[in-house]
C-alpha cells in the first residue's frame, strides 16, 4: 500500500517555479477533470521524477522529462502540479507492486462471429500502424508524432491456414472517459469483442506505455504484448529480461521492431496461441490493488456477473460511462449505492482521491515489475535524457529553433521547385509531343478537338505537376518521421494558444497541407466542441497539395526570381488568415476558455527511404488517379461547354467567347475584374470548386481552345505569358498572378471538404464556411490588387 | 453534314454525357458522404482492404 513516509517534513512547491536543469520529485496533480486524469496518465503520480529541460523559443511551454518521455506544458499548466526535492523521502510506489491475481470469467468461441479479430491498442506513436502495415500490406499514414490515426482501419493476415482481421486503432494513454480517442477504443472493445488484443508498447519507455496495458489487463481479452522498438533499446545498452517481464505482468511479451519486420511473425504466433488457449482455459492475470480493492472487486463483481473486471473496477472510480451501464439493470441502484460506500472507503484508507489512488497503484504495479526485470544502462546518469534527443539542442534552441524553421520551410518550397523543374519539363515535351501527333495523324473534326483540346490540354496540364508533388510530399514525409513535426508544434504553441486555438490544433493543420478532408477528421482527437468547430473552419486556410499544381503554373510563369520564396509566402499567409480568423472567432461567437494541453515530444528518428517513398508513391497514386477521373471528366465538360454552340466564319476568340462557357465567364466577370481577373480565369475558379486541380486543367481546356494553330505546342505556361486582353494588354502580371493565388488560397473549400465540414460540424457550419471562405479570399485578393496596382 | 462527322458528334456527346454523368454522381456521393473522395482518405477509404500478407 502507498503510504506518504515523512509528507510534514517536506516542502512543497510548483514545478512552474523549477529552474531549468531542476530534476523533482511530483507530490500531486491539483485541479481536477480531463486535464488532470491526463497528467496522471502521463506518468505525473506520487513519487514520479521530473526534470525541467527548456523553455520554448517564445518562453512557453516548457519541455519536461518524466519516465524518459519528453513533455512539454505550458507554464499555467505546470503550475497545477505540486513537487518537492528529488530526494525527499516522501514515498516509494514500487511499494504499490503486489503481483498479479487470477481470475476466471466464461470461456470465449473464438470463431463465434465467424471472424477472428485481433485489436491493435497502444499509446500515440508507439508504432501500430507501422505493425498494421507491416502485417496487412496496407499502406496506411504513419508518423512519428501522436494522432495520426484518429480512427479504426482493418485490414487482413493469414496465419496458419487461418485468415484474421486486424484492427488499428487510435492512440491512447489509458481507457478513461475523458478523451474522444480514449472513448473510441473502449467502446470499440466493449461492443466487438475482439478474439484478443495485441498491445504495442514502445519498448523505450515502458514505464508509461504498460500503464494502458495494466487497463487491458482487467478486460480479460486474451492479451500480448509486441515490445516495439526493440532496437532502439538494445542501442540504448538497457536490459530487460522479457521472460521475467512476462511472468510478472502475466502476459505474453515479444520483442518486435515493426518498420522492418523483425519479429512480427513470432508476436503473430503467440496472439493465435493466446487465443487457442482462451478456447480451453479461462483464466486471466489481472493487476493486484492489494486486499481492500481486491475484496471490493470481488464484492461487486458478484453483484453485476456480467461486467467484467475492468468496468467493475470503472464503477467503484465513479466513471460515469461505466455506471450508465447499471442503468435498467435489476439491482442497479443498489450497486450505485454499494460502489459510492467502497469508494469511500477506499478515499479514507488511502488518504487520496480514488482516481490518484487507481492510477499509483497502477504505475506502481508497473514500477515494481519493472525494478525486478529492467536493468538501465548503469552508464546513464540520472535525468540524462535518452539517445534521440539531441538534435534538440539544435532545433529548439531558444534563438535558432524559429529561423530554423523558417529556412527548413524554405529549403522544402525551393527543392520543389528547382528539382521538380527538370522532371517536369520532361513530361511537358512529352504531352506536348503526343498533342502535336494526335493534331496530326488525325482528321480535323470534334473528335480531334475534343481529345487535343479538351483531354490533352485539360489533363496535361496538371499532370505535369506530379513531379513537384512527389518531391514536395517527400520533403513533409521526411519531417514527420522524424519527429520534427511535434518540435515545430513545441515552436509555435504559444503563438497558438496566444491566438485562441488548442495545441492539438497543429496536427488538424499539418494534415491539411495534404488535404483538408482527413485533416477535418483528425480534430476528432479535440475534446472541446468550440475548439473542434474553430480548427474545422480554419483549416481550409491550410494550403492543401490539391491547389499546388495552380500556384506552381503561376509562379513559374511570373516571377523568375525567389520562386521558392514567394510559394512560401502563400503558404504562410494561408496560416496568417486562419490565426486571425481564429482568434476573431474565439473572441467572438465560439468564445470559450483556453483549455490545456500536453504533448509528447518523440525522439528523433532516422526517417527511412522505405517510408517516405511509400508516402511519395501513395501521394502520387492519389493524384494520378484523380487525373483519370475528375480532372478527366471536368476537362472534358469544360472543354464542351467552351466549345459549344458553334458558329460559322468565327475566329477561335469569337467562338470561345460566345459559348456557353464564355456566356457564364461574362456573367461573372464584374464579380472578379475587380480582383483583376479576366473570365478565363473567373471560370476557372468556378470549376474548381469541385476540386482545386480543376483550376488548372480548366486553364489548360480555355487557353488551348484560344491558341492559333502555331502555339498548339507551346506549354500552358507560355500561353499564360503571352494572354492579351482585346485591347493588346497583358493579362497576366505578378500582381494579377499573385492575386490569382491568393484567391485561389482562400476561396471555397473543395466538395469533399465540405462534405467533411457537414458530417463534423453540421450544415450550418458548413454553410457559413462557403461564405466566409469565398468572402475572405475577395476582399483579400481586392485589397492586395488595388493597392499592389496603385503602387 | 457528312455521315463521319455525324458519328464523330455522336461520340463526342455520348463521351461528354458520360463525364456529365460521372462528375454529377460524384459531387453528390461526396456531399452525401458516399464513396471515394478522391483523394484517398474519404469515408470509404478504409474498405479498401488489402488481401494482406501470409505468414
Amino acid at each position: 500500500m502507498i503510504k506518504d513516509k515523512d509528507k510534514k517534513d517536506n516542502i512543497t512547491r510548483l514545478l512552474d517555479d523549477e529552474p531549468v536543469g531542476m530534476t523533482v520529485q511530483v507530490v500531486r496533480v491539483m485541479g481536477d477533470g480531463a486535464f488532470r486524469q491526463r497528467l496522471l496518465e502521463m506518468g505525473f503520480v506520487r513519487g514520479a521524477q521530473v526534470t525541467v529541460l527548456k523553455n520554448a523559443p517564445l518562453k512557453d511551454p516548457v519541455e519536461y522529462m518524466i519516465l524518459g518521455s519528453h513533455i512539454s506544458l505550458r507554464h499555467s499548466e505546470a503550475a497545477q502540479i505540486e513537487v518537492t526535492d528529488k530526494d525527499a523521502e516522501f514515498c516509494d510506489l514500487e511499494d504499490a507492486f503486489n503481483g498479479i491475481v487470477e481470475t476466471t470469467v466464461a470461456a470465449v468461441d473464438p470463431m463465434a462471429d465467424n471472424v477472428l479479430r485481433v485489436a491493435l491498442i497502444g499509446n500515440p506513436n508507439c508504432g501500430k500502424t507501422s505493425l498494421f502495415n507491416n502485417v496487412t500490406g496496407a499502406k496506411e499514414k504513419v508518423g512519428n508524432y501522436g494522432g495520426v490515426t484518429v480512427d479504426s482501419k482493418e485490414g487482413w493476415f493469414t496465419i496458419g491456414g487461418r485468415k484474421v482481421q486486424l484492427v488499428d486503432l487510435p492512440g491512447t494513454y489509458s481507457l478513461t472517459e475523458y478523451s474522444p480517442e480514449e472513448m473510441y477504443v473502449r467502446t470499440y472493445i466493449r461492443d466487438n469483442h475482439p478474439d484478443a488484443i495485441l498491445n504495442i508498447v514502445d519498448a523505450g519507455n515502458l514505464e508509461r506505455n504498460l500503464y494502458l496495458t495494466t487497463q487491458v489487463m482487467d478486460m480479460n481479452i486474451p492479451l500480448v504484448v509486441a515490445l516495439n522498438m526493440w532496437d532502439e533499446l538494445e542501442k540504448s545498452g538497457d536490459k530487460l529480461d522479457i521472460e521475467m517481464m512476462s511472468r510478472l505482468l502475466g502476459a505474453r511479451m515479444v520483442p518486435v521492431t515493426a518498420y522492418n519486420g523483425h519479429g512480427v511473425k513470432e508476436v503473430l504466433e503467440a496472439t493465435m496461441e493466446a487465443i487457442d488457449e482462451s478456447e480451453q482455459e479461462t483464466r486471466h492475470h489481472n493487476v493486484n490493488y492489494g486486499t481492500l480493492i481486491e475484496d471490493c472487486l470481488k464484492e461487486l463483481g458478484a453483484m453485476c456477473p456480467e461486467l467484467d473486471r475492468y468496468t467493475v473496477l470503472k464503477i467503484i472510480e465513479n466513471d460515469q460511462h461505466a455506471i450508465q451501464l447499471l442503468d435498467g439493470k435489476e439491482n442497479g441502484e443498489e450497486v450505485k449505492k454499494t460502489a459510492a460506500e467502497m469508494r469511500q472507503r477506499i478515499e479514507r484508507d488511502f488518504n487520496d482521491d480514488i482516481v490518484s489512488i487507481v492510477t499509483d497503484l497502477k504505475y506502481g504495479f508497473v514500477r515494481g515489475a519493472l525494478a525486478e526485470a529492467l536493468t538501465p544502462n548503469p552508464e546513464r546518469a540520472t535525468g540524462e535524457t535518452k539517445p534521440g534527443y539531441s538534435l534538440d539542442r539544435l532545433l529548439t534552441n531558444r534563438w535558432l529553433a524559429l529561423p530554423m524553421l523558417l529556412v527548413l520551410m524554405w529549403l522544402m518550397f525551393e527543392a520543389t521547385f528547382t528539382l521538380g523543374a527538370y522532371p517536369q519539363e520532361w513530361i511537358e515535351s512529352g504531352i506536348g509531343w503526343i498533342g502535336e501527333w494526335i493534331g496530326k495523324a488525325m482528321p480535323e473534326g470534334i473528335l480531334r478537338d475534343l481529345i487535343v483540346d479538351g483531354i490533352i490540354g485539360g489533363v496535361g496540364g496538371v499532370l505535369v505537376f506530379l513531379p513537384q508533388i512527389l518531391i514536395l510530399f517527400f520533403f513533409i514525409s521526411l519531417l514527420e518521421d522524424s519527429g520534427y513535426m511535434a518540435r515545430a508544434a513545441f515552436i509555435v504553441d504559444r503563438i497558438m494558444h496566444r491566438v485562441g486555438l488548442h495545441g492539438k490544433s497543429f496536427i488538424p493543420y499539418l494534415i491539411g497541407f495534404g488535404c483538408g478532408v482527413p485533416a477535418i477528421m483528425a480534430t476528432r482527437t479535440l475534446e472541446n466542441r468550440r475548439d473542434r468547430l474553430v480548427t474545422i473552419l480554419t483549416v481550409p486556410f491550410m494550403s492543401c497539395s490539391a491547389r499546388l499544381p495552380a500556384y506552381l503554373l503561376l509562379v513559374a510563369a511570373f516571377f523568375t526570381a525567389n520562386q521558392g520564396l514567394i510559394l512560401m509566402s502563400i503558404y504562410l499567409i494561408g496560416i496568417l488568415v486562419a490565426a486571425i480568423t481564429a482568434i476573431i472567432m474565439s473572441k467572438t461567437f465560439l468564445k470559450h476558455d483556453k483549455t490545456q494541453f500536453v504533448m509528447e515530444l518523440p525522439p528523433y528518428r532516422k526517417p527511412t527511404a522505405r517510408n517516405a517513398v511509400i508516402h511519395m508513391w501513395s501521394k502520387g497514386k492519389q493524384y494520378l488517379q484523380k487525373m483519370a477521373t475528375v480532372i478527366l471528366a471536368a476537362s472534358i465538360i469544360v472543354w464542351a461547354l467552351g466549345y459549344f454552340p458553334r458558329h460559322e466564319g468565327q475566329t477561335p476568340q469569337e467562338q470561345i467567347e460566345n459559348s456557353y462557357m464564355g456566356q457564364m465567364g461574362k456573367a461573372i466577370e464584374p464579380i472578379v475584374e475587380p480582383l483583376g481577373f479576366n473570365w478565363q480565369m473567373g471560370v476557372s475558379v468556378l470549376t474548381g470548386a469541385a476540386a482545386k486541380e480543376i483550376v488548372v486543367s480548366t486553364m489548360g481546356v480555355l487557353y488551348t481552345g484560344e491558341a492559333d494553330a502555331d502555339e498548339e505546342s507551346a506549354s500552358l505556361k507560355e500561353k499564360l505569358q503571352t494572354a492579351t486582353k482585346p485591347n493588346g494588354e497583358h493579362v497576366f502580371n505578378p500582381i494579377v498572378a499573385y492575386s490569382f493565388m491568393l484567391f485561389i488560397l482562400l476561396y471555397f473549400p473543395c466538395i469533399a471538404a465540405l462534405a467533411a465540414i457537414r458530417r463534423e460540424a453540421g450544415t450550418k457550419w458548413m454553410v457559413f464556411e462557403i461564405f466566409y471562405t469565398t468572402g475572405v479570399a475577395w476582399l483579400i485578393s481586392f485589397i492586395f490588387y488595388q493597392i499592389a496596382s496603385a503602387i | 453534314m457528312d455521315i463521319g462527322t455525324i458519328i464523330q458528334t455522336i461520340v463526342v456527346l455520348g463521351i461528354v454525357a458520360v463525364a456529365l454523368v460521372y462528375v454529377l454522381r460524384r459531387v453528390i456521393n461526396t456531399t452525401r458522404g458516399k464513396g471515394d473522395c478522391g483523394c484517398g482518405c474519404g469515408k470509404d477509404c478504409k474498405h479498401k482492404k488489402s488481401a494482406g500478407k501470409n505468414f
